[in-house]
């Protein structure tokens, strides 16, 4: 009899064990984020909200090693990541998160295929091989023949589509979206979050902050934060 | 990242701001473009004391007799004649004992004036021998011309050859050949011009070119051993006052210099001549050209550090600017040292870029001093651009890119990848 494919049998992804993240100011101690525990399995799709200055952010840049935690434990895939130097840090997040900024975050004096390239170029892939899996993804994204174009000659969710095209361009693991929607209209918002449906389906696992209620519909797995202390809901 | 993708990264983000990147090089531009124009000016300069000083003759061994200071004359009771410089008991000296001598030219001044008209000239005459020609480099011009022979100073029938400068002052336009030239009170018939090539100088005193030479009997028979009264009873005699000793072994002169130098020191009680050795002189300079190389390199440094200065400056900026890019880059995944090249590479990307300006620019200028200098009369700086001075100015240019570079890209290393995204 084989194994049923459903999220509680699958192998954990992210764990958080007691993570916290707290600063000093005026010599109190602040909490961004109270210790924390969770588990994120391969294949979620996990939205975190919260109203502004929640900790969803601090939650979403320790994901994505983007700040260092001041305790508890961070595993991915098993291996913990939050203690490493600054070296293999940069190489995880090169090959395992791929990001999605609200903001599009795009190098506005690259071409759109350009950008997609990045994270290829710090994993060392050929320049041909690059190329070519660049075009592959702006063409799955709804973007081919574009591959010259500027992100200033594109509009919002074009330009969202390359970073989602980036942020899969080394075949991560994990998706981290930082409100992907919120400089998008409610139409084009929609057609992103398809995209990100379409990632869920494919077996991607997608960590999204949002403040918009309505995407919890859409998740396997959904938190909510209120002053740095998490909820699952 | 692999070093083409770093080349590709520089130049898109170099030619972003293609003005501001080629105005932040001025400083390099200007600084290599100095280097180069000096060091090709000096090599110019260089080489011209080096053909000066092989003028003179790589083999030749030069002595010249100086008169000794008032106070050290040593006036002997039997004579009033004070007796300087290279005698005769030298010259057979020379010619008896040493072996490394191929030629022995002696050259008397004779301290007569030359007259045009009614006026002297600064034209110098000189009473040599026939192997004088060969010993000074000198070559005849005028194919009617001959050189003086062993004969002409048999006859009574003064001779003379003049030099070409001499020539056109004393004859004009008008044909020098067969003209006379009057020395002291003596005609001398013009029987050869020549000329020196090189434009050298008779023991570095006189321009070649501006010599009249006669045959050494001439003179002795006219004015008995160029004696000539000083005034209050007191004269002097020098027997002469050059004599280019030409080596047989080139690679053997400076033991030859040395053993001559011993000789006269032990027979001369007071230093009354003066030993010139062309080839000890092309040995010191070259000496001089490793001096020359470190005070232009010091130069180099001082004005590359206001062009390097620039550079920091603008990367400086160039990071603030796009410290949010480098907060994407750090999100993406490049390690420290990624960015760390990246920006280094912009910079000597740029200073080479500059260098590169700069030393055309600084060929040009060399070649433009060159043709300045030279409008006004017929001799003037001579630029000599060699590869060297490139590889020096290229290589000067990459070392200032990275040394005002790498503090601008360590900078943007140390970025916090968090802090830098959150820049607005």
């Amino acid at each position: 009899m084989g194994v049923p494919d459903t999220q509680q049998t699958r192998q954990p992804l992210i764990e958080l064990q007691g993570l916290a993240k707290t600063y000093e100011a005026g010599g109190t101690l602040i909490y961004a984020l109270r210790p924390t525990e969770l588990t994120v399995r391969h294949g979620a799709f996990l939205t975190v909200m919260g109203p502004s200055g929640s900790g969803k952010s601090t939650l979403l840049n320790l994901f994505g090693l983007l700040m260092r935690p001041t305790s508890g434990v961070y595993r991915l895939e098993g291996r913990p990541v939050s203690g490493l130097n600054d070296n293999d840090t940069s190489t995880v997040r090169c090959r395992m998160i791929g990001m999605v900024f609200q903001s599009f975050n795009l190098l506005s004096h690259l071409t759109i295929q350009e950008n997609v390239c990045v994270p290829m170029q710090y994993a060392g892939l050929p320049r041909a091989k690059m190329h070519l899996r660049a075009q592959a993804l702006l063409d799955q994204l709804g973007l081919a023949g574009r591959y010259g174009s500027r992100p200033t000659q594109l509009s919002g969710g074009q330009c969202q589509r390359v970073a989602i095209a980036r942020a899969l361009a080394n075949d991560p693991p994990v998706i981290l979206a930082d409100e992907p929607t919120g400089n998008l209209d409610e139409k084009t918002g929609q057609e992103v979050l398809e995209i990100f449906q379409e990632l869920h389906r494919a077996g991607k696992t997608i960590i999204m902050v949002t403040h918009n209620p309505i995407y919890r519909k859409y998740a396997t797995q959904s938190v909510t934060i209120h002053d740095g202390r998490m909820k699952e809901s | 990242m692999n070093s083409v993708e770093m080349a590709v990264t520089v130049y898109a983000s170099l030619t972003r701001h293609l003005i501001r990147s080629l105005l932040a090089t001025l400083g390099i531009v200007l600084g290599i473009a100095a280097v180069v124009a000096m060091l090709a000016i000096g090599e110019g300069g260089r080489l011209e004391a080096l053909r000066q000083i092989e003028s003179q003759g790589v083999d030749n061994i030069i002595l010249r007799s100086v008169k000794p200071a008032e106070g050290n004359v040593q006036q002997t009771s039997r004579s009033y004649t004070q007796r300087y410089g290279i005698t005769q008991a030298d010259f057979d000296h020379i010619r008896n004992v040493f072996e490394n001598v191929r030629l022995l030219v002696p050259v008397m001044d004779t301290r007569r004036d030359i007259y045009q008209g009614q006026q002297t000239t600064d034209i110098e005459a000189v009473a040599t021998i026939p192997e004088f020609l060969e010993a000074t480099r000198c070559r005849l011009v005028d194919r009617r011309s001959r050189f003086l022979k062993p004969s002409d100073g048999k006859v009574l029938d003064p001779v003379c050859v003049v030099g070409v400068k001499a020539a056109r002052r004393l004859f004009g336009h008008q044909d020098p050949i067969g003209g006379t030239v009057v020395v002291g009170n003596i005609s001398f018939r013009v029987i050869g011009l020549m000329e020196s090539p090189g434009g050298g100088r008779l023991a570095g005193q006189y321009d070649l070119n501006n010599v009249v030479c006669m045959p050494l009997d001439t003179a002795r028979s006219l004015w008995g051993g160029i004696t000539f009264r000083m005034g209050r009873g007191v004269a002097e005699q020098v027997d002469y006052d050059f004599l280019y000793v030409a080596a047989k072994d080139i690679d053997a002169i400076p033991g030859s210099a040395g053993r001559l130098r011993s000789y006269l020191k032990s027979v001369h009680p007071q230093v009354d001549y003066e030993v010139q050795v062309p080839y000890e002189l092309l040995q010191s300079a070259r000496k001089t050209q490793r001096i020359f190389t470190i005070v232009m390199t010091s130069i180099a440094a001082i004005s590359l550090l206001v062009g390097g200065i620039g550079i920091m400056n603008i990367m400086l900026a160039n990071i603030f600017e796009r410290t949010r890019e480098i907060g994407v880059r750090r999100a993406l995944g490049a390690r420290k040292r990624d960015i760390l090249w990246q920006f280094l590479a912009e910079s000597v990307l740029l200073t080479s870029i500059g260098g590169a300006l700069g030393s055309g620019l600084g060929i040009a200028t060399a070649s433009i001093a060159e043709t300045v200098s030279r409008m006004g009369g017929e001799s003037g700086l001579k630029a000599v651009v060699t590869s060297e001075s490139l590889i020096v100015a290229l290589v000067v240019s990459v070392i200032t890119g990275i040394t005002f570079g790498t503090y601008p890209a360590w900078k943007a290393a140390q970025l916090d990848p968090l802090t830098a995204l959150r820049h607005e």
